[in-house]
């Protein structure tokens, strides 16, 4: 009788739990207008919590949603177009840069001018300003503003890859910010309470660690956006995110490989593959004598089934790299193919005196990749590798472990590394991997790669003023590190975004640092289904 | 007596002292500082660039020097700003998650109280019964879940495949304020925050009166004709309560572990939340500004419990 009692009490609490939630349901979803939600900082691409572009290394995709470069890559980042510059010039010998502007007015009102231009390299350069563009900027000699609508940019020498650096640099508010010293800017919270870009969304509030708020720009210049709000949710992991997708909470997010793949048959949503532009690869330490005989590299590339870790691991979703790059123009034909022969591994190993050099003692395996799939893979790996004699033990550490580790001077704690390289869509972002001048402090030499042929070809390629020639320049980089073996190129991973169908015009692509690419914001709608 | 507070608060602030001075060493000891955090593994940026960027910072200087520097800032009520919040002053960031996590526990805990109350009420009064068997094993699992279990299965279970609640955050994001929406987001991560301390309140309740219904009183009560459900509510449960009032107050200290992983599933921006943040990015000084607000609560409540303890006990002042 009692307990009957208080069963019905336990029973009318949880329908009260329920009804809280029927009734709470339409409030939540009430609607005054088309709002889009995402999950734009999620993944890799992303960059949570961030919201001063000069400091980004990534998140560009949201940045751009409300701020805009002078020039930004096509959708595919196949080759780059003006945004913020109507049209640009190159001059012949790669050190003059043109731009004339666009039409274009500020979230304020006011007009956008080659005064902006100016006053943002100047802040971009300065590394008081916090800014993370400085060294990569350091060619900068002048930025001249003949009229209001044209600036000029010249530098010491030629750069093929100006453009593409310039592409993450959003344009900032002279009239707005000319008057903070650099370095408070850095420190202000204009950023992430009223900042003012010139995008098709503007900026309405950032709830902290939940959501960034932005609405639509009545005055953007290539006209209003077709929906009223865009709302960048935040998530502690890309798992989360899926969750509050598939819940129907949010209309877009990056997703794991393994996820992804849960989303392929259902009618609801999209998969949006893309090339991660990451190369992946096992670094050698060349501050240890492990690795220095080349047939010791060699018997690593042959000791590993890439075909058989990208069919069963990748489900054939990673191209093979043969060399640092896979994109097909920088890719020469008569490469190394190191396919799978553990025979002949086993063989260079013993001609290299493998049992001298470190015999079967277990060589710890340094990594911050922490996701499921990238597990199985080292681990795939390190089987393949102990069958040969190499015993390799994965590490699996976060990113500032790990860039605390490997920027140190302890080599035995990282003697081999799996990592990831920014691969494109500017082939010159391996300079600073590869070429012996930017071992730290200089640059992100982090294993101490010092292979001057390389070094040559690299020097070479950046500089080439004929664009005619550019292409075989990079193949002739590529074809030094397929036979040198500085590291050992892996793969290129896809990555996927999933976006839900109620979604229209939406574009994205899992570009490096988020991007930016061309993704015309203003023209996303959504048709609830 | 005025001595005694004197020197517990005094001791008090000693332990704080203390508490900063290995939160800071320990934080140092660990591989990597913000700076490295900050850095895109796959992105180029050049060493220079760092430097320039952790000499702004101040953390090329010597240790100790950084640790007064923050101690003689913090006493002054600085206690500096968030390095991977673009600035943001550390102190209004931690306050302001407080409520949220205050509002959390609280409501988890008032609902484990309730369930947990209730239902070592119906087991114990329906002891080896079906009812009982099955509460208990219930309670058992509950008790041995943690919380990023319960967590990720009740978002999946509720969330994604039912969809009466929300997967996340604290209200729908872009939508006015309202106290029903706040409601909605609560409930669920609330409820499942819950689990573990209501198991464990039922356990206890259920051992507690099955004791006391055993007892000559209840006896008496029974034999005077008073109706059972009377003799239950009234008589038993009352002394029931005690030893479980104990434990709820000694079970709040797990459910603020819970509480961390509640809200890092549930993205619920509170302390948990930002603490798991700031760790895995290497934000010193929200860390340390964090934990000295916890530890300055924890040495609080051990004060007042120990002043309280001292005033209905000479023994101890005097000790």
């Amino acid at each position: 009788m009692l307990g009957r009692r208080l069963g019905h009490i336990i029973a009318i609490a949880s329908l009260a739990m329920v009804g809280t939630a029927l009734v709470a349901l339409p409030v939540a979803a009430q609607s005054e207008g088309k709002t889009i939600v995402g999950g734009f900082d999620v993944g890799p691409g992303g960059f949570p919590g961030n919201f001063n572009p000069l400091m980004a290394t990534a998140g560009f995709t949201w940045l751009n949603t409300y701020y805009e470069p002078l020039v930004i890559y096509t959708a595919d980042l196949s080759e780059l177009k003006g945004e913020l510059a109507a049209d640009y010039t190159v001059s012949e010998d790669l050190t003059t840069f043109t731009f004339n502007l666009a039409d274009a007015t500020w979230h304020d009102g006011e007009p956008f001018t080659s005064a902006d231009v100016k006053f943002t390299f100047d802040l971009a350069m300065n590394a008081e300003s916090g800014s993370i563009f400085a060294a990569r900027l350091s060619d900068v000699v002048s930025v001249e503003t003949p009229d209001e609508n044209t600036a000029v940019v010249t530098l010491s020498g030629p750069n093929g890859g100006f453009l593409s650096t310039i592409s993450q640099l959003m344009m900032l508010p002279e009239h707005l910010l000319g008057q903070m010293p650099a370095a408070e800017l850095a420190q202000s919270d204009w950023w992430s309470t009223k900042p003012v870009g010139t995008g098709p969304f503007k900026f309405v509030q950032y709830v902290s660690d939940q959501y960034v708020e932005l609405e639509a720009f009545d005055d953007y210049r290539d006209g209003r956006p077709k929906v009223d709000q865009l709302i960048n949710r935040y998530f502690a992991d890309p798992a989360a995110a899926v969750a509050a997708l598939r819940a129907g909470e949010i209309e877009f997010t990056y997703a794991e490989a393994d996820d992804a793949q849960t989303f392929e048959d259902d009618e609801n949503f999209t998969v949006i593959p893309g090339d991660s532009f990451v190369l992946n690869y096992i670094g050698f330490n060349h501050r240890t004598e492990l690795w220095e005989d080349p047939r010791v590299r060699q018997a690593v590339m042959y000791a590993i089934d890439r075909d058989a870790i990208i069919e069963s691991l990748y489900n054939g979703a990673a191209t093979k790299a043969q060399c640092n790059y896979v994109a097909p123009q920088y890719v020469p034909e008569d490469l190394i193919d190191y396919s799978y022969d553990p025979e002949k591994a086993r063989s260079l190993l013993q001609e290299a005196g493998w049992d001298e050099i470190n015999g079967t003692a277990e060589l710890p395996w340094l990594t911050y990749y922490a996701s499921p799939q990238v597990a199985n893979i080292m681990a795939a790996i390190q089987a393949m590798l102990g069958e040969v004699g190499i015993n390799v033990v994965p590490r699996v550490v976060d990113v500032p472990t790990y860039n605390g580790i490997v920027r140190g001077d302890d080599v035995d704690q990282f003697p081999l590394v799996y990592a990831g390289a920014g691969n494109g869509p500017n082939p010159a972002q391996h300079n600073v991997n590869l070429h012996s001048s930017q071992t730290p402090p200089n640059g992100n030499n982090i294993m101490h790669i010092d292979v001057p042929e390389l070094d040559a070809a690299l020097e070479t390629a950046m500089s080439e003023a004929d664009t005619s020639q550019v292409a075989g320049r990079w193949q002739d980089v590529c074809r030094i590190v397929n036979e040198q073996l500085p590291w050992a190129s892996m793969w290129v991973a896809n990555r996927y975004g999933i976006a839900s169908n109620e979604l229209e015009n939406f574009v994205w692509t899992p570009a490096p640092a988020g991007g930016p690419f061309e993704m015309n914001p203003e023209d996303w709608d959504i048709t609830p289904q | 007596m005025l001595r005694y507070i004197a020197y517990r608060v005094v001791l008090g602030l000693f332990m704080l002292l203390a508490l900063t001075v290995l939160i800071f060493i320990m934080l140092r000891l660990t591989p990597g500082d913000p700076i490295d955090a900050y850095i895109n593994p796959t992105i180029p940026i050049s060493e220079a660039e760092l430097t320039t960027l952790r000499e702004r910072l101040g953390l090329d200087r010597p240790l100790p020097v950084q640790y007064f520097a923050w101690l003689g800032a913090a006493l002054s009520g600085d206690f500096g700003y968030s390095i991977q919040r673009g600035g943001a002053p550390v102190l209004p960031l931690v306050l302001s998650r407080v409520g949220p996590t205050v509002l959390l526990m609280l409501t988890a805990t008032a609902i484990a109280i309730v369930v947990g109350i209730v239902a070592g009420i119906v087991s114990a009064v329906r002891k080896n019964k079906a009812s009982d068997i099955s509460l208990s094993i219930l309670s058992f699992l509950g008790v041995s879940s943690p919380a990023f279990l319960t967590g990720l299965l009740g978002l999946y279970g509720f969330s994604v495949v039912l969809r009466w609640f929300p997967s996340g955050g604290m209200l729908t994001p872009g939508r006015p304020f309202s106290g029903l929406d706040l409601a909605y987001h609560l409930i669920l991560p609330a409820a499942l925050l819950s689990i573990a301390q209501g198991a464990l309140i039922m356990r206890y309740m259920r051992g507690s009166l099955l004791e006391v219904l055993s007892q000559d009183y209840v006896r008496t009560a029974r034999s005077k004709g008073v109706r059972e459900f009377w003799v239950v509510v009234k008589h038993a449960v009352r002394n029931a309560l005690l030893p479980v009032i104990t434990l709820i107050g000694s079970s709040i200290g797990g459910a603020i572990g819970g509480a961390i992983f509640i809200e890092s599933v549930f993205n619920w921006p509170g302390m948990g939340l930002l603490m798991i943040n700031a760790v895995t990015s290497r934000d010193y000084s929200v860390i340390m500004c964090a934990t000295l607000l916890i530890g300055a609560s924890v040495i609080l409540v051990n004060l007042l419990t120990d002043i309280a303890y001292a005033a209905v006990d000479p023994r101890i002042r005097n000790s």
